[in-house]
């Protein structure tokens, strides 16, 4: 079968969905490749490269769309490019089926097979194929140098000879993919970086990226789990809670990245007007929820903007498309492992296995049908959070009370043993004849030096401890010797055999023992 | 020589033997604690041969020569991978040795009670050694209670032997590993039991051999049912239980020959093995009744399904995740052993210290099939012992660890333990590596390993597996690593 990348038609837009190496995976996977002339060009892939690479390269869409059995894109179709479906014939892009109703029943009526890249579930198993978060990624990293590039200082504090520089102070709104890797960006370019989300589960996930969590002190906090990782719209009270601690961080922050998106909604607003205008004069306000409304008042989609207090506002939409190469890597990486799924036998036909939780999540139309919105995932995709249990704090007098407790507690364990001990010990005492008591003495004694003993000895030494026990316990020689010389040939000869024995047991432990033991050395 | 310079030896021959046990809390004293052992043994047999009771010394000291050559041999040989099977094997000399210390014992009352029928005995009987004197000596109270100690010791004995050649065969892959149980299962185990005590009072009344033999046939087959019961992850814990029952045979032989230094050694040797079984069992997590009954108890319900998939890497990428490390910690396990990794391993941790990383062991109390088992495989292959560390003092360090790599472990590092109440090794303390930036896992292949528990580790997004033989993986990644 033929897989094919037309040029994308949406203005602006420099990302394509097939690269020189993703073309030769997939020819690997058995598939021929074709591509539209000048398709790769504004990512910087030449025509000549994908000849290289062994593609194809048609003149028009039109002959694409025509020699394709699969066709991969960026962008959701235009009508135009939905008209030149066929039956049968597979079409991978974003599609956002949500709000494209309409492209849907089109792709419907001419029996296409639609697989919309956006909607690949949030499945460990799928990651290599979620193109939502690497582009996530770019748009993140993006959103910090464009900021870095309309904001007049360092981002790292500095000490020159011409001065001090403070460092910038990032704020970033919202710690999904996009989220995390502008956290990543913006502490490794020196900033002071601080952030935020309504899941205290990804608290940690925020530090280990390197910034500040903010906490919001707030109870019944929710868990992202139940939605597939996403989040989910917050209560007033706990919005309002949060609007008000912006509030108080907008004087001290430089920069101000939102992604704060939530699935088939539009944007929450959590930039108003009041919080730009409390920000100092060439501060920057990068909003990547632009395209959904924008997490701040002032947002216009795809401009930048200046307020009258000098507060820049960018409202970019296209981040992935400012780094076209880049995300072109990415998305035709995601492509492709897609198609390795669609196609297992790796014979270059695909395989629409309706039964796979991914392809049946990712499919809008199948077959004439429209199948969105797809059932529910089988499996979940990160495992519900236990409940914690709050630690509470100890006052110093419950601590000593706590303290005493376990002392007494250790006292009465350890005095109520030695009562049970002593009972049974004066207990056999009554029973027994002189004789065996002295006897019974040593060995008790012998027991309870042993237990004190073998504690000391650390982890690391079980094994020479083992064997060093064992040669000890050829003791058992002692018998043997003391018995030997008396009595019938059945008791020399077994005692006999019993020395032999302990002398392989002597010689055998001790020596691998100091083997052992001649090994351990410090560095 | 008389009885009491004997005794004055054994006093001393006594402190010397705790003296090295107790040398063992540190890895520079332990070295002088041995030879404080190997002291106290030499004064104990010394101080035996010359003192009363002892005859036919030429011999004695033939034969002791004689298996001194073979244990030199077997101690020189021996790989440190094979260390378990030989310490296995060793205890089962020592529960024979029992055995046939027990008998002689016996003989020698039945020898006793014979003359003195005769009515020969009047005073003390030079000819028939030192023991006899002493039984002649007894009361009838003190005679049945030697009974008792005979047939105990003979009774732990037998279980010893044959409990410490099947481990012996289980670890060395004589025999196969899993948990395998005659039909009956427990039941036999506890005939066998019961026909033993029905022996001992049988033996306490008549005195005569036969139930005696009965005994130690039904005690031979419980041994051997025991461990064959006994799945093969869980040999730390019977490796040391075995060891505790040969100290304990020796006590209770000591306790009938009325020698105080057996008693004292029996006594140090069964503590020493019954805490490390309790520290074995404790770091599994389960008592020692459910490891000595015998394999995994059932799941309690429903395991959690795993979920995801195995990411494979080859010897390059971790050879580049191991350039960008910092700080890396490495986990051996029993796949090390098998694969005689170590010295691979070493020289990988040569290789990165060399380039300033900080490289640590996280050793957990049950890797391998014997307490301690890693930290000697390591020292073998010269790997500094102050960067190899235990679980407790490593599991913290987890989050801030670059890469953490798993070489031929699996249980030890089942997140299972803490997510799924349900998994047969729930609760049971395991190393957190996957709380690590990223996770290496060397292993043959995708299986379960010996538990048969699925490991979700394996699935997780920053594991990537790296199959293969782990010495012959860790030797592809040496050439990448300069």
């Amino acid at each position: 079968m033929k897989i094919g990348a037309p040029k994308e038609t949406y203005e602006g837009e420099a990302r394509v969905a097939m690269t020189p190496d993703s073309a030769a995976q997939l020819q690997k996977l058995g598939y021929d490749c074709v591509i539209e002339t000048g398709a790769g060009e504004a990512a910087g892939f030449s025509n000549a490269a994908y000849k290289e690479a062994g593609v194809q390269v048609v003149k028009t869409a039109a002959a694409l769309w025509k020699a394709a059995d699969v066709v991969a894109k960026v962008r959701p179709p235009s009508e135009t490019e939905i008209k030149r479906l066929r039956d049968g014939q597979t079409l991978i892009s974003f599609f956002y089926p949500g709000a494209n109703e309409k492209l849907m029943d089109l792709a419907k009526g001419k029996g296409a097979n639609v697989i919309a890249m956006d909607m690949v579930p949030r499945i460990s198993r799928a990651q290599k194929m979620d193109a939502l978060s690497s582009m996530a990624n770019i748009a993140g990293y993006r959103a910090v140098i464009e900021a870095g590039n309309n904001f007049g200082r360092f981002f790292t504090g500095q000490v020159t000879a011409a001065g001090k520089v403070p460092p910038a102070k990032v704020l970033i709104v919202g710690a999904g993919v996009a989220g995390l890797a502008a956290i990543g960006t913006a502490t490794s370019l020196g900033a002071m970086t601080y952030a935020f989300d309504v899941r205290p589960e990804v608290s940690e996930q925020i530090e280990s990226m390197g910034a500040e969590f903010v906490f919001l002190e707030f109870e019944d906090s929710q868990d992202s789990a139940g939605t597939g990782g996403y989040a989910a719209p917050s209560s007033p009270e706990f919005r309002e809670k949060q609007l008000e601690k912006f509030r108080e961080l907008a004087p001290e922050m430089d920069i101000v990245i939102t992604t704060a998106l939530i699935p088939n909604r539009d944007a929450p607003i959590l930039w108003t007007e009041d919080m730009v205008k409390a920000m100092k004069p060439g501060s920057v306000v990068v909003d990547l929820a632009a395209e959904k409304g924008g997490n701040c008042e002032l947002t216009i989609m795809d401009e930048k903007i200046v307020t009258k207090n000098g507060v820049t506002i960018v409202g970019y939409t296209d981040f992935p498309s400012r780094m076209a190469s880049q995300a072109s890597t990415l998305y035709s990486t995601n492509i492709r492992h897609m198609m390795t799924d669609l196609t297992p036998e790796k014979d270059g036909q695909v395989v629409h296995n309706m039964e796979d939780d991914v392809i049946r999540g990712a499919t809008v139309t199948f077959k004439g049908d429209i199948t969105f919105p797809p059932p529910p995932p089988k499996i979940k995709a990160i495992a519900a959070a236990p409940k914690k249990e709050a630690v509470k704090e100890l006052t110093p007098e419950q601590k000593k009370a706590q303290e005493l407790a376990v002392f007494q507690k250790q006292t009465r364990n350890q005095v109520g043993l030695l009562a049970i001990g002593g009972a049974l010990i004066l207990l056999v005492g009554l029973v027994a004849p002189a004789s065996f008591m002295q006897h019974f003495i040593v060995f008790v004694l012998s027991v309870f030096v042993g237990f004190q003993v073998i504690w000391g000895v650390s982890h690391s030494l079980h094994t020479p401890l083992m064997s060093v026990t064992n040669a000890i316990s050829s003791i058992i020689i002692l018998g043997a010797l003391m018995q030997i010389g008396s009595g019938s040939y059945l008791v020399i000869l077994l005692a006999a055999l019993s020395v032999f024995m302990a002398g392989i047991n002597i010689f055998g432990g001790f020596l691998v023992t100091r083997r052992m033991l001649a090994m351990f050395q410090k560095s | 020589m008389d009885f009491g310079f004997t005794t004055a030896a054994y006093v001393v021959a006594a402190v010397l033997f705790i003296l090295s046990l107790g040398g063992l809390s540190g890895q520079e004293s332990a070295k002088r604690a041995v030879w404080y052992g190997i002291t106290g043994m030499a004064l104990a047999v010394f101080a035996t041969l010359i003192g009363p009771g002892a005859g036919l010394w030429f011999l004695s000291i033939i034969l002791i020569a004689g298996g001194g050559v073979i244990g030199y041999q077997l101690a020189t040989r021996v790989q440190m991978t094979q260390m378990p099977e030989l310490v296995a094997a060793m205890h089962s000399l020592v529960g024979l040795a029992a055995v046939f210390v027990g008998f002689i014992a016996h003989f020698e009352m039945v020898n006793v009670a014979a003359a003195m029928t005769d009515g020969k005995l009047i005073g003390s009987l030079p000819e028939m050694g030192t023991f006899a004197n002493l039984i002649a000596k007894k009361s009838v109270v003190e005679l049945n209670i030697l009974r008792v100690e005979l047939f105990l010791g003979i009774f732990i004995g037998a279980v010893t032997f044959t409990g410490s050649v099947i481990a012996y065969g289980k670890l060395a892959g004589k025999v196969d590993t899993s948990a395998a149980k005659l039909p009956g299962g427990h039941l036999l185990n506890a005939a066998a039991a019961g026909l033993s005590l029905v022996c001992l009072i049988w033996y306490f009344n008549s005195g005569g051999f036969f139930p005696l033999f009965l005994m130690t046939l039904a005690a031979l087959f419980i041994g051997y049912h025991l461990i064959m019961g006994i799945g093969g992850a869980d040999m730390p814990v019977v490796v040391s239980m075995l060891n505790s029952y040969s100290g304990w045979a020796a006590a209770a032989i000591g306790f009938s020959l009325g020698n105080d230094l057996l008693i004292v050694v029996g006594a140090l040797v069964g503590s020493s093995g019954a805490i490390l079984s309790y520290i074995m069992c404790k770091a599994m997590n389960r008592s020692f009744i459910s490891v000595i009954l015998g394999g995994f108890g059932g799941p309690a319900g429903e395991q959690m399904a795993v979920e995801g998939e195995q990411v494979a890497i080859d010897a390059d990428g971790v050879a580049t995740a191991l350039e960008d490390a910092d700080s890396i910690v490495i986990i051996p396990g029993y796949g090390m052993a098998v694969a005689q990794a170590q010295q691979s391993v070493s020289e990988l941790t040569k290789r990165l210290r060399a380039k300033g990383k900080t490289v640590r062991f996280a050793i957990h109390p049950v890797a391998g099939r014997l307490p301690g088992h890693m930290n000697v495989l390591l020292a073998e292959a010269k790997v500094p012992y102050d960067i190899v560390l235990e679980m407790d003092e490593i599991n913290d360090d987890f989050p801030d660890t670059d890469v953490a790599i798993v070489i031929g472990s699996n249980d030890i590092v089942n997140p299972a333990a803490q997510d799924d109440p349900n998994s047969p090794i729930a609760g049971m303390p395991v190393l957190e590596c996957w709380k690590a930036k990223q996770v290496f896992v060397s292993k043959r292949g995708q299986g379960t390993g010996y538990s048969g528990i699925e490991n979700p580790l394996f699935f997780k997004d920053n594991t990537r597996m790296f199959y293969g033989d782990a010495k012959a993986s860790l030797d592809q990644l040496l050439t990448k690593i300069s």
